[in-house]
């Protein structure tokens, strides 16, 4: 068991120094460097070299790149060049506005989903399941800035019931930042649902036909027992990595519906960035991504370890 | 009423003559010296007259009375000197500086009277004055003080964000009179679909939208759209000094074959672009020249003759995906000269790096700019030497036409030595510009107060908002 946590953990790691050693080769590999790509066409005589002298470009790759990882290390991501400010500041206030958004659309999304994805899964083929379904697939498959689109248009724009979109700026208090996110919430929680309901829904359908379920019914146990202590918790299970996943992408900034919502998190800030030409942030939030999604996987998986004695034994 | 800003990744600064100036908020809280009146004459602001000495190396401006800055105290001539020096402080590395770069120092005379002295004449300082960037601080004012965003406008800075909401409210000692909203406040929305749905939900009271967003404005009675001549443009730079554009008859022949109303109706649609005979000088600016210049075939073949390519030419024009329309600015050009048997190549730069390894260094390259008035543009782009000069142009004559126009007192004069030297500019330049884009806005009809002209013609005391 043990062995088996650690094996993930290291590998996660490895994960980690690997995608930073790609972020920063990738962006050495581009064209001109970060004072041309930040001056524009500024970036001529004494204001590139002033700005090369202040970002320390004038030295060879790997020394920089370790002097990077060590900041990095330390905490310290480096400072942007648009903003004058350092990523760390810049990027907790966005962090904390994606959690607050990801927190709301699974709170309400997780629960939701699992419900319906459970009676659907009970009732599999009735004319319930059939209209929950193809609805979970119909929101599934439409992109969500189609989506995001019709909702301001029903809600905000036809109807006025709610903000079309997100006017508090990144340091709003939480409340305010949550009055205004109805529609993103909505939007996100759609697509959410539908992929975690599809999962348990079939797992739901798995268990209900395995050999365990069908030897209590022969045993006479009464359904609701059956469904409660025995359904449930097995077909949540293989749910624990569907919403791994899920979580990750939502915490990863759900780049189309911050943009569109106009909502200051991450997702935001990591297209503002590649539009501002502000290299030093890119190439943080990039790690700061890549750490996110690797960290909710693992999480996953050792909650999924945790809860399945199965695969604690099961040697890969 | 509520606005929106474009933001620009929150580096937008209310100093004024920052690189990164925050414009929409600089223009309502600051004034200028001279302002602009509807047909683009400089008429008097904080400074009610202007008067030069004979060979205008100096410039006596008298000031208006009873000016407050929003902390209360009063606006005076040592305001001028502070501010108008503060320009040249390199390390402020302000852009302002090459536009204003002649102003040696300001001398207090007293405190309603300023004197400007430049280290060489200048007839158009007014005119310089106008720009937009050159607003009044109070002395002392900087980045590591709080007196930065302190100024004489219509509206007091209440708090500052460039990434969020930014908030103005009513100055009521405003020395033109009480203005007539309570408070202005800015959201930054840099996507340009947010924008659009925030204005359509009624979040905002006014906002600027994209091209292809304007006609669901414009059919719908709630709104307002306005167009109104501006100066940003797209244009190609041939290297005049580099061949075949050595040849002055290349370079007319690969201006003159291009339909120019045919680009504006593909590239922005009729109506929202002026035509432009390769001068970068908006209509309404005091020293436009009329210049006429229809697609004519004939005359480019002729000119290639003439110029030793009977059969054509084969020349390279590189563009980068780096601005909406960039790419297929190059296109359109490439479609309109064939006919003159001009075969153009675009060639599709990667947009890292554009600016450093292909613009200036390339024989051709698709080149963009914002507005800038006639003096500042033809003296920074096309002067020689001047490290603008995209188009390595050259030539004596062009040069000794700006002199003259920077020394002539007459106005009639200085505007037909400006005049010489953009019809010049037609005959012999480098640089190819179609048109000189419109700016826009969409308002809600509960607006008034706004003419559809610029940002800085914006009298804000006197927009109002209808319940």
């Amino acid at each position: 068991m043990l062995r088996l946590i650690f094996r993930r953990v290291g590998s996660a790691l490895f994960t980690l120094v690997f995608i930073a050693v790609v972020v920063f080769s990738c962006l050495e590999l581009m064209p001109g460097d970060a004072c041309t790509a930040f001056l524009g066409r500024e970036g001529k005589g004494t204001a590139l070299e002033n700005c090369r002298e202040r970002m320390r470009l004038n030295r060879p790759a790997p020394e920089r790149f370790f002097e990077w990882a060590g900041g990095v290390l330390k905490g310290d991501l480096g400072t942007s060049m648009q903003r004058q400010k350092p990523i760390t500041e810049i990027v907790g206030w966005r962090l904390r506005n994606t959690v607050v958004l990801a927190a709301a659309a699974a709170m309400i999304g997780i629960p939701i989903a699992i419900f319906l994805g459970f009676l659907c899964g009970l009732y599999r083929d009735r004319p319930f399941d059939l209209a929950v379904s193809a609805t979970a697939i119909f929101a599934m498959t439409i992109p969500e800035f189609v989506s995001a689109t019709i909702l301001i248009l029903v809600f905000s724009v036809t109807l006025g019931w709610t903000a079309g979109v997100v006017t508090a700026g990144y340091k709003a208090p939480i409340l305010q930042l949550l009055a205004s996110t109805v529609l993103p919430v909505a939007t996100l929680s759609l697509i959410l649902t539908a992929h975690i309901l599809r999962m348990v829904r079939s797992s739901v359908i798995d268990v209900m036909g395995s050999d365990f379920v069908l030897m209590a019914r022969l045993k006479g146990v009464p359904f609701r027992q059956i469904v409660l202590r025995h359904v449930l918790p097995n077909s949540l299970l293989p749910a624990i990595s569907v919403i791994g996943l899920t979580v990750a992408w939502l915490l990863g900034g759900v780049v189309i519906v911050e943009s569109v919502f106009n909502y200051p998190g991450l997702g935001r800030l990591a297209v503002d960035a590649v539009s501002d030409r502000d290299l030093p942030l890119v190439q943080a939030i990039a790690l700061l991504l890549g750490a996110i999604y690797i960290i909710t996987n693992l999480a996953a998986d050792l909650l999924a370890l945790f809860l399945n004695p199965r695969l604690r034994t099961h040697r890969a | 009423m509520r606005a929106n800003d474009l933001s620009f990744g929150g580096k937008e600064s209310i100093d004024p003559i920052s690189p990164n100036r925050f414009y929409e908020v600089n223009d309502i809280i600051y004034s200028r010296l001279v302002r602009q009146d509807d047909d683009g004459e400089p008429a008097p602001e904080l400074a009610v007259s202007w008067t030069p000495n004979e060979n205008a190396t100096e410039w006596t401006l008298k000031l208006q009375p009873g000016v407050k800055f929003h902390d209360g105290s009063d606006f005076d001539a040592a305001d001028v000197k502070f501010t108008l020096e503060r320009i040249k402080d390199p390390a402020l590395e302000s852009p302002v500086a090459s536009v204003l770069g002649m102003i040696d120092h300001v001398e207090v005379v007293d405190p309603l009277t300023a004197k400007i002295v430049l280290s060489s004449p200048h007839a158009g300082l007014p005119v310089l004055l106008l720009d937009y960037r050159v607003r009044m601080l109070p002395e002392g004012a900087g980045p590591t003080n709080d007196k930065l965003g302190i100024g004489t406008g219509p509206f007091k800075l209440e708090s500052y964000d460039p990434e969020g909401r930014t908030v103005l409210v009513a100055n009521k000692d405003y020395w033109e009179g009480a203005p007539k909203l309570d408070r202005i406040e800015f959201t930054a929305i840099p996507d340009s679909e947010a924008r659009n749905q925030a204005m359509l939900a009624g979040q905002l009271d006014m906002s600027s939208v994209t091209r292809d967003q304007q006609p669901v404005y414009e059919s719908n009675p709630n709104f307002v759209v306005q167009s109104f001549p501006a100066g940003d443009w797209y244009g190609i730079a041939f290297r005049t000094d580099t061949a075949p554009f050595t040849d002055p008859k290349v370079r007319k022949a690969i201006r003159v074959a291009v339909n120019r109303d045919e680009m504006i109706k593909l590239m922005v649609g009729e109506g929202n672009a002026a035509v432009t005979c390769d001068v970068p000088v908006k209509s309404s600016d005091p020293y436009h020249a009329e210049i006429s210049c229809p697609q004519d075939i004939e005359l480019a073949k002729k000119l290639l003759t003439e110029a030793g390519f009977p059969d054509g030419i084969d020349i390279e024009v590189n563009t980068a995906d780096l601005e909406p329309g960039m790419v297929q600015f190059a296109e359109i050009y490439q479609q309109q000269v064939a006919k003159a048997g001009i075969r153009a190549k675009v060639k599709l730069a990667p947009s890292d790096g554009y600016w450093d390894d292909v613009w200036m260094k390339e024989p051709a390259s698709v080149t963009s700019w914002s507005e800038r008035p006639a003096d500042q543009i033809l003296n920074e782009a096309y002067r020689t030497g001047s490290s603008w000069n995209e188009s390595y142009f050259s030539n004596p004559e062009f040069d000794s036409a700006l002199d003259k126009a920077r020394s002539s007192l007459d106005f009639e004069e200085a505007k037909k030595a400006y005049g010489d030297a953009q019809r010049l500019l037609f005959e012999v330049g480098g640089t190819f510009i179609p048109y000189l884009q419109n700016g826009s806005r969409v308002m809600t009809n509960k607006v008034t107060g706004i003419k559809p002209l610029a940002e800085d013609y914006i009298r804000w005391h006197l927009v109002d908002k209808a319940e």
